[in-house]
């Protein structure tokens, strides 16, 4: 697999005095700066690729950098040049960025970052260079020098993002959550990051962002195509690409198994002896063992030389339409397998593309899909599955969803609910039912339809937590896990607006419907855990909102495709709306 | 392309081993009788051809072995005959009653067995050992519950299904009917749950003449309880017999709260209702005599050879240069965010519920009125609205203690019957994972032309020609078949494998033949439309018949691509770079072109 080319980039933190200023209650905005950076080089090291990261702070006490001649581009300082973190580099961060008592320049920061990008790139290839300013912008700066900023930005192909602790269309006369309103010379800096977003791109005019945020994308796992050939019958064929659309994504690494004292790997052996059935579990080589399989209450000795001869064989690669049947008759709930392929034509290929549009056309029309046989590889393992079509704004495409064979179904059957009696809920329980669902719809009906809590767009807590834990046990190896981010527990819990209107509801349902808890005997024990509600509550609302935004987006899962589509969305709308806060 | 082999391999070991195997874990062995008659009556055909009731049966019960084998191979089955001549039964106790196969889980020779009571061969063949004769209900009861009380295992559930075209056994003997309706309320109060299955007989059978007392009550007075017409057809009777062979068992299942809110919550019981069944791993033989062989896994230190226990070791992983080490306790943890437990998030409207978003099999929900009184009714009233409202649940989901959380649309499924009051599908809430971000992946879709409304109706013609109805148990998976084909042969003669030449029916390989004949000269005209057309980004059809003639000329060789615009054919022509890329002689290759040029230049 190729290897995409690496980026460049540049943290350039401002540490000055007012950044430690804030309202009470109020994390100040450098901790929160801070903890946006310490993800974002978590994720980075995490990621484990050859992306290159600097780190310019500024407002410092000291002056560290090339620029600084006399009294110009004073207290700013390059901590670190530009390569992969490290977990050196995080625990820089943790213990010795710290809040200065000085200010500077945003502007001068900037041009020391672009600097060091220069510099330090010569000669070497990079796919992206890009700076990311965060800074609460409260520094008289001098725009004489703004255009020619710009120029250079342009010039070198440097893209530029900021991270301000304020919404950017808010102005200052309303602060959002309780918070200052902007000082003059925040308003002053803000219309100048206005000036340089826009002059950068500009068909970018509402946010302050740049719309190519893929500076935080990795493109690393490409996805892997999969080119066949679907056809109907022996005439009609269409050159197809599937690739998987979803599919349960995990870490890479996995654990081993070191031993206590020295955590070497090598130092612990796994032996695996087999043993006869008898009362003294007699062992016996492994040479003297043979391969069978069970057929019910027989088990039947199988050399290799039969499982090579009754193993089902496939030609190869298909994807072969054995008819097309009405969506209806497909139900949701009997999808198999672990994954959705998404097909389309090959790249280039417009008469493909035209055939296969004709299907998923003419598919769509009739409210139908393909039901096809799908083998991956030769010797593959047949699958019967749908072929749905599916019809974008931007593309066409089949999704593939295997179906369950006859040996995959259990049909049970369960005693009725709505023709017993017992069970039957009066109107008055009904509409008690009825006003929980209204207070607790997620999506809003008003205008745009707002989704409260899109799943797909939380990135998989397991691993938000795994790579918590490992930072931290990397940095600290003595200390006991931390407990939870508390973006995560609040991520994960029903959105406070939906969790507040329906506290009424609730009550009244917990009226009319009495539950009473049946104890047996034996499981009096785990009745208690049963019934238990372990779930902290503890959240820090000022917190929530950067992190729900801000952090979320830089946060560190390992996997890299899944990865760009979380901060595509998640900075994207975060900056895009304006909501971007720190 | 290693990569998605190594997909699927990663796939099958984390269902198997992770978190399915808890929904699995049974207290004890499912167990099942079958109690057939074997009166003359039984042995009558059909009149339209239709198989005899014996043979129907004979029929039904070798596709229950044969599916117990390949889905759930611990469980016990048993086939007694009542009715016969001959008796044969573990203490010979019973007169007329005909052990074939004691409660055991069934193998080779059984299916075997059975097998061989099928068809005519079959009817001569239980006549020879068996024979018919007098019927007595009530030791053939007693006879089964010899049966179950003799297993030594654990039995977590208890089945008898009597199959029968005969309404009044005794013949209006009311003594023995009533010593049969009592022995059967022993068997009853020993938790055997007694099914009917009664097969069609001249003049209809009546169920209220004698059976209705014998069976089972139905498990609540909602339930449908005994099916009033007889079976009349294999397939019917395959059905009934499958729908009530699987009847849930809830200690497979897993229990867990729905929580609707701070201390609202609801008892439900999950379960699996599709789930793919796998080839069974390969067990190890001890050489000498066949019997299998366990394993175990010690850890030792290399340097001193000593043995270690598990709290020796602890675990790690390497991150830019750096390890970082966890106890195992501190490994399990990490992943645990809350109790397990289905937690209401909100509500959202069905169409939010995207047809792509799909990670593993879904969940079945129902509840358990027997852990918390009062769920039921509560679970009905938000199974109706969420159904009548058209939308669905959305719950975080925590299977199991250290399991970490998901997210599940609890999409409503009310009760559907057929015709015959069976049920097809139950009531209860499908449980769909959805995907976290990670777990979609971004892709570049290429941007390519769209197809004429032209094209799209002839393809429309064709799909019309193609269109079947799906059901979702038409396939049969070939690979578990053919394996199990194979080893069912292998087992009845070990001696001879290479003579198995047994070849199952594969229903996921395309009829191509068929289709053919079916589209006739569809394909061709659906392929005329494709290459009479230009592509362009209005994609207005325009007939080429440059194209046609140079493909026409190239035909005996492989066909040029015609994928270029016209434009740019055009100048390719004119800049000499037009190449057909496929073997075309010289002269062939100028003659085309010279044709294409004489073309353009009109």
């Amino acid at each position: 697999m190729a290897r995409s080319a690496k980026t460049a980039l540049v943290l350039c933190l401002d540490v000055g005095f007012s950044m430690s200023n804030s309202a009470t209650g109020q994390e100040p905005p450098f901790q929160q700066a801070k903890k946006v950076i310490q993800k974002f080089v978590q994720r980075q090291v995490f990621a484990e690729n050859k992306d290159e990261l600097g780190l310019v702070l500024f407002g410092s006490d000291n002056t560290k950098n090339n620029l600084a001649k006399d009294d110009q581009y004073q207290n700013i300082s390059v901590h670190r040049h530009l390569m992969i973190p490290n977990f050196e580099l995080l625990e820089e961060i943790q213990n010795d960025v710290q809040p200065g008592s000085q200010q500077a320049d945003w502007l001068d920061a900037l041009v020391v970052c672009m600097d060091l990008l220069q510099n330090e790139t010569l000669g070497k290839k990079y796919e992206r260079l890009n700076i990311v300013m965060l800074t609460d912008l409260n520094t008289p700066s001098s725009p004489d020098q703004l255009d020619i900023i710009i120029g250079n930005l342009k010039r070198a192909g440097i893209t530029l993002q900021f991270f301000l602790p304020f919404p950017v269309d808010g102005g200052g006369s309303n602060p959002p959550h309780g918070g200052k309103a902007l000082s003059r010379e925040q308003q002053q800096g803000l219309e100048m990051t206005k000036k340089v977003m826009m002059s950068l791109d500009e068909e970018d005019v509402t946010g302050v962002c740049n719309p190519d945020l893929s500076v935080f994308k990795r493109v690393e796992k490409r996805p892997m195509a999969w080119p066949c050939t679907l056809t109907i019958g022996s005439s009609l064929s269409i050159k197809i690409v599937g690739y998987k659309a979803v599919c349960e994504e995990r870490p890479r690494k996995s654990w081993s198994v070191v031993d206590a004292q020295t955590h070497q790997k090598d130092d612990i052996k796994r032996d695996v002896v087999y043993c006869l059935n008898d009362d003294e579990e007699t062992e016996v080589q492994k040479d003297d063992t043979i391969q069978g399989y069970r057929y019910g209450s027989d088990i039947v000795p199988f050399s290799k030389v039969d499982q090579d001869q009754m193993k089902y064989k496939t030609d190869g690669k298909s994807f072969a339409v054995l008819g097309f049947t009405k969506q209806s008759m497909i139900n949701r709930h009997q999808f198999v397998g672990t994954q959705v392929l998404k097909v389309f034509a090959p790249k280039d290929d417009e008469h493909a593309g035209v055939a296969l549009s004709g299907l998923i056309r003419a598919l769509d029309d009739l409210k139908m899909v393909a039901v096809v046989r799908y083998v991956y590889a030769r010797n593959g393992n047949p699958q019967v599955g749908a072929a749905f079509p599916c019809i974008k704004e931007k593309y066409e495409c089949l999704v593939y969803v295997q179906l369950p064979f006859m040996e995959d179904l259990r049909q049970y059957s369960f005693p009725s609910l709505e023709n017993n009696k017992k069970y039957t809920p009066s109107e008055d329980q009904l509409s008690a039912v009825d006003s929980l669902i209204d207070s607790m719809m997620l999506v809003e009906e008003d205008g745009e339809k707002k989704d409260l809590f899109k799943v797909n767009h939380i990135p998989n807590p397991q691993y938000q937590r795994l790579f918590q834990c490992l930072h931290h046990r990397a940095v600290n190896p003595s200390v006991p896990l931390p407990p939870m981010d508390p973006w995560l527990t609040t991520a994960l819990q029903r959105p406070l607006a939906v969790a507040t209107r329906c506290q009424a509801p609730l009550e009244t349902l917990k009226k009319k419907f009495p539950l009473k808890e049946v104890v047996k005997k034996k499981e009096l024990k785990t009745s208690k855990e049963l019934f238990g509600n372990s779930l902290g509550t503890g959240i820090s609302t000022s917190l929530a909102v950067w992190e729900r935004v801000g952090l979320h987006s830089s946060l560190g899962t390992g996997s890299s495709a899944s990865l760009a589509v979380w901060e595509r969305v998640g900075l994207h709308s975060s900056l895009g709306t304006g909501r971007s806060t720190f | 392309m290693a990569e998605w082999n190594a997909y699927y391999q990663n796939e099958d070991e984390y269902v198997d081993r992770d978190e399915f195997e808890v929904d699995y874990k049974c207290a004890g062995r499912d167990s099942l009788v079958f109690l057939v008659d074997a009166s003359k009556e039984m042995f009558i055909r059909g009149e339209d051809g239709e198989p005899s009731p014996f043979d129907m049966t004979m029929q039904c019960v070798h596709s229950v072995y044969t599916s117990k084998i390949i889905s759930s191979d611990k469980d016990l089955v048993a086939l007694v005959f009542y009715g016969t001549e001959q008796s044969k039964n573990p203490r010979n106790t019973f007169e007329h009653v005909y052990v074939y196969h004691d409660l055991d889980s069934p193998g080779a020779r059984r299916v075997k067995d059975v097998d061989g009571l099928r068809g005519e061969n079959g009817a001569q063949v239980a006549d020879e050992t068996m024979g018919s004769g007098k019927t007595n209900l009530v030791e053939a009861l007693w006879c089964c519950s010899n049966l179950y009380s003799d297993v030594k295992l654990r039995l977590s559930y208890k089945r008898l299904m009597i199959f029968t075209c005969r309404d009044t056994p005794h013949r209006g003997d009311c003594e023995r009917d009533r010593q049969a309706r009592t022995k059967a309320g022993d068997l009853k109060e020993t938790g055997v749950v007694i099914d009917l299955m009664h097969l069609m007989k001249p003049g209809g059978f009546d169920v209220s003449l004698f059976f209705c007392d014998v069976v089972s009550p139905p498990e609540d007075e909602s339930e449908l309880g005994l099916q009033m017409e007889p079976c009349g057809k294999l397939e019917d009777l395959r059905k009934r017999v499958r729908a009530k062979e699987m009847k849930k068992r809830s200690m497979a299942s897993l229990r867990l709260n729905l929580c609707l809110g701070e201390g609202m919550n609801v008892a439900v019981g999950v379960y699996i209702t599709v789930r793919q069944t796998k080839k069974p791993n390969a067990v190890k033989l001890y050489r000498d005599n066949n019997e299998p062989v366990h394993t175990k896994t010690r850890l030792y230190h290399t340097q001193t050879g000593s043995l270690l226990l598990p709290s020796d070791t602890k675990r790690a992983q390497v991150y830019a240069g750096r390890q970082i080490v966890m106890e195992k306790d501190e490994v399990d943890v990490i992943k645990k965010f809350s109790d397990p437990g289905l937690e209401l998030i909100g509500f959202k409207p069905m169409e939010r519920l995207k047809l792509h978003h799909h990670l593993r099999s879904a969940l079945f929900i129902y509840p358990e009125e027997e852990t918390v009184t009062g769920s039921a009714c509560v679970f009905t009233a938000l199974l109706r609205r969420c159904s009548e409202r058209n939308v669905f649940a959305l719950c975080k989901y925590t299977q199991i203690r250290n399991s970490s959380p998901r997210f599940l649309a609890l999409v409503p499924q009310r009760e559907e019957l057929d015709e015959g009051q069976a049920q097809i599908e139950a009531p209860g809430f499908h449980g769909i994972f959805l995907p976290y971000a990670d777990d979609i992946r971004n892709l570049d879709a290429p941007q390519l032309p769209t197809a004429s409304d032209a094209q799209v109706d002839k393809m429309k013609e064709i799909v019309h020609k193609l269109s079947f109805k799906y059901r979702s148990d038409a396939f049969e998976n070939p690979v578990l078949q053919q394996h199990y084909r194979y080893l069912e042969a292998l087992a009845l003669d070990p001696m001879a494998p290479e003579h198995i030449e047994e070849h199952i029916e594969d229903h996921t390989v395309p009829k191509v033949k068929m289709i053919d004949q079916c589209l006739g000269s569809l394909a061709q005209e659906f392929k005329d439309l494709l290459s009479h057309c230009r592509y362009t980004a209005t994609n207005i059809v325009t007939s080429w018949p440059c194209v046609c003639s140079a493909e026409e000329a190239g035909g005996a060789e492989k066909k040029p691509k015609v994928e270029m615009s016209e434009d740019e054919l055009r100048a390719r022509v004119q800049k000499g770079t037009l190449q057909f890329g496929v073997k075309v002689t010289g002269t062939k290759k100028r003659e085309l072109i010279d044709t294409l040029k004489a073309q353009l230049a009109k």
